[in-house]
């Protein structure tokens, strides 16, 4: 009986969190599917569903859409460079602040945490000043490095925290063995921190993926923007073509999860990883 | 096979002394055992032999060479940890063959080795396996199996034992005796346990608070214990003691406690009226007799194990432990004496816990 209650709450709860959340994507969905006619019907389901706004969006048949396949190959190409910078970075500066006991690592990590106490907003405009600096605007190198610094400081501390539950012995065994603390990185380290690289690496990359801001301020060339840049860009129009922006938001919104489905295992035990000191 | 020594060895945390200054040697060939209770700094110095920890103050030679300064790979030593520490990602073949490869030996060479350690070890069945597939004995094994493909100078064992149910305790531990006489590489073992150290060590190292108590073979330290922490901390069960003031009249020598009780004694040292612990094993205290030599006791405890049986009896207000030999009939509430040989009977100086010698 108890059970149940606990059971018929969770539901109560359950049934509006998902409604919640699902409404606007099924109303994104609704839009790719319909007719600009119908888009704004208030129908729940179109009378006439048409897959043809795929058709434009992959054709690039629309103004808006000219540079869709080049774009969508930018936000790929930045994602995945970010995710991989950050793997470096993360698992170098993790391994030596956890494993190695480097001096004043643990300030270090300290002082990286504490950029999240400022808004990223407010660090946009240093970001694009010393992008600026180093002449690296406009080009994506720009986007890339502000993401890295961006996702790092979260990273380097999950993957810290799955360090320090790395038996020590095994470091202790592997240097009397005869490993350098390079071989002791590659060869009995790395394997072993895998699963959190993989939510660490993937966190990295989504945040890459989405990002909006920083990709509107440091790029500008059509052709070196990312796909969320580009569909704000439906937005400056009287007339913005919506269907369109939904489907192409949907197609966006398709690789993510995707890599979410596929590594949600690693994802799960990753993050939590962090969660509580043990 | 080296021979290791220790020279003024001192190691401090912070301002916490831990080792005070220890020497010793250990022959080529070996098998030395560091036992003492927990905090005694028995696994800090194996560590520093290892190279695991900075020595603060001293020198540890092997073979002759100071290696202080030498990095834990360059040692030329295996260490087996109390967890193990096998690579989980890592096959047994693989475990085992991890040195040799990060010295980049050959494929030949690294499969020969291993196949000879796993040989000696029985684990060639489990090869392929990884250590999360093993039992825990199996484990241990791979654990010395990784430090006999080295080949190394010497051994070292750290409390290897400890996560292994009583059973395979036991196993193990002759496991790793047949294992030294057949290889004859030098041994430094710590553990904790002092039915180990004495079932398996060539000579014991007994260690208290960072300090060595008595160096020697184990039945050295069993029969002549140089003062009270090891009279006590060796042998199963525990010495009995009893503070008394010795009495010496000609030859003839006794220890009075306060309850009036006449403890025998022999012709060993100290002197009339001095204040001394007088210890006497439980297998040294015969039951039934009379006589000069003869306490008087109460049973309180009867525990049979089959083929001994340990009394808890109360002589005078002291409860001591006897081991007999056999079975018996005796019930709580018995009253019987005790003999004690003056011969086994060690006395120490109750202020310094030194041994009196004569």
């Amino acid at each position: 009986m108890k059970r149940l209650l606990t059971e018929a709450k969770l539901v109560l709860i359950g049934i509006p969190v998902a409604i919640w959340t699902l409404l606007p994507i099924y109303h994104m969905f609704l839009f790719s599917i319909s007719t600009k006619e119908e888009a704004f019907s208030g129908e729940l389901w179109p009378a006439h569903p048409t897959l043809r706004n795929f058709g434009v969006v992959f054709r690039e048949q629309n103004y808006f859409l000219n540079h869709f396949w080049r774009q969508f190959a930018n936000s790929l190409l930045i994602a995945v460079a970010v995710g991989a910078i950050t793997l470096v970075v993360a698992a170098g500066a993790a391994f030596s602040i956890s494993r190695l006991r480097t001096r004043g690592g643990r300030l270090v990590l300290n002082c990286a945490l504490f950029t999240y106490f400022i808004p990223a907003a407010f660090l946009a405009v240093p970001m694009y000043k010393a992008m600026g600096t180093y002449g690296l605007l406009n080009t994506q190198w720009a986007l890339i490095l502000a993401m890295v610094t961006i996702a790092s400081p979260y990273a380097i501390w999950v993957l810290k925290q799955a360090s320090d539950k790395l038996p020590w012995e095994l470091d202790e065994a592997a240097r009397i063995d005869g490993a350098s603390p390079l071989q002791l990185f590659r060869l009995v380290y790395l394997p072993l921190i895998a699963p959190s690289l993989v939510a660490v690496g993937t966190y990295a990359l989504l945040l890459a993926w989405n990002e909006y801001l920083y990709a509107f301020l440091l790029l500008s060339n059509d052709k070196d923007i990312t796909l969320p840049v580009a569909l704000g860009h439906f937005l400056s129009a009287d007339d913005s073509p919506w269907e369109l922006l939904m489907t192409t938001g949907l197609i966006y919104a398709l690789p993510p999860a995707a890599i979410y489905y596929a590594f949600k295992r690693y994802m799960v035990a990753g993050l939590t990883a962090g969660a509580v000191k043990s | 096979m080296a021979p290791v020594s220790f020279n003024n060895i001192a190691k401090t945390f912070g301002s916490t002394e831990v080792i005070r200054g220890i020497s010793f040697d250990i022959r080529d060939g070996e098998f030395m055992v560091l036992v003492g209770p927990s905090g005694c700094g028995k696994s800090t110095l194996l560590r520093m032999l290892a190279g695991l920890e900075e020595i603060t103050a001293g020198t540890i030679a092997i073979d002759g060479r100071v290696v202080n300064q030498v990095d834990s790979k360059d040692r030329d030593i295996a260490m087996v940890f109390q967890s193990y520490a096998l690579y989980p990602h890592m096959s047994v073949r693989d475990n085992m063959g991890f040195s040799l490869r990060l010295r980049r030996a050959d494929r030949s060479e690294i499969d020969a080795r291993v196949m000879r350690a796993a040989r000696i070890l029985n684990l060639e069945p489990y090869l392929d396996r990884y250590p999360r597939e093993l039992s825990g004995g199996q484990r241990q094994r791979v654990a010395m199996g990784r430090a006999i493909v080295r080949d190394p100078k010497v051994f070292l064992f750290d409390e290897p034992l400890s996560n292994l149910d009583a059973k395979l305790r036991v196993q193990m531990r002759s496991e790793i005796k047949a294992l030294h006489q057949r290889l004859k590489t030098t041994t430094v073992y710590v553990t904790h346990d002092q039915i180990e150290a004495m079932t398996m060590a060539d000579r014991i190292v007994v260690m208290h608070d960072g300090a060595i108590e008595q160096i020697g073979t184990p039945l050295e330290l069993y029969d002549r214990p140089d003062n009270l922490f090891v009279a006590q901390f060796i042998g199963s069960p525990a010495m009995n003691v009893v503070r008394g003031t010795l009495r010496r009249t000609g030859s003839a020598a006794h220890v009075e406690t306060a309850d009036g009780v006449r403890w025998p004694a022999g012709s060993g040292g100290g002197v009339d009226g001095q204040a001394v612990a007088y210890g006497v094993r439980p297998d040294h205290l015969e039951l039934g007799g009379g006589g000069e030599r003869t306490v008087p006791g109460e049973i309180v405890v009867v525990e049979p194990t089959g083929s001994e049986t340990e009394l808890v009896v109360r002589i005078g207000d002291a409860q001591m432990t006897v081991e007999t030999h056999g079975r018996t009939t005796l019930q709580p509430g018995d009253k019987v004496g005790f003999a004690i040989d003056p011969a086994n009977v060690h006395l120490f100086d109750q202020a310094s816990g030194a041994r009196l010698v004569s």
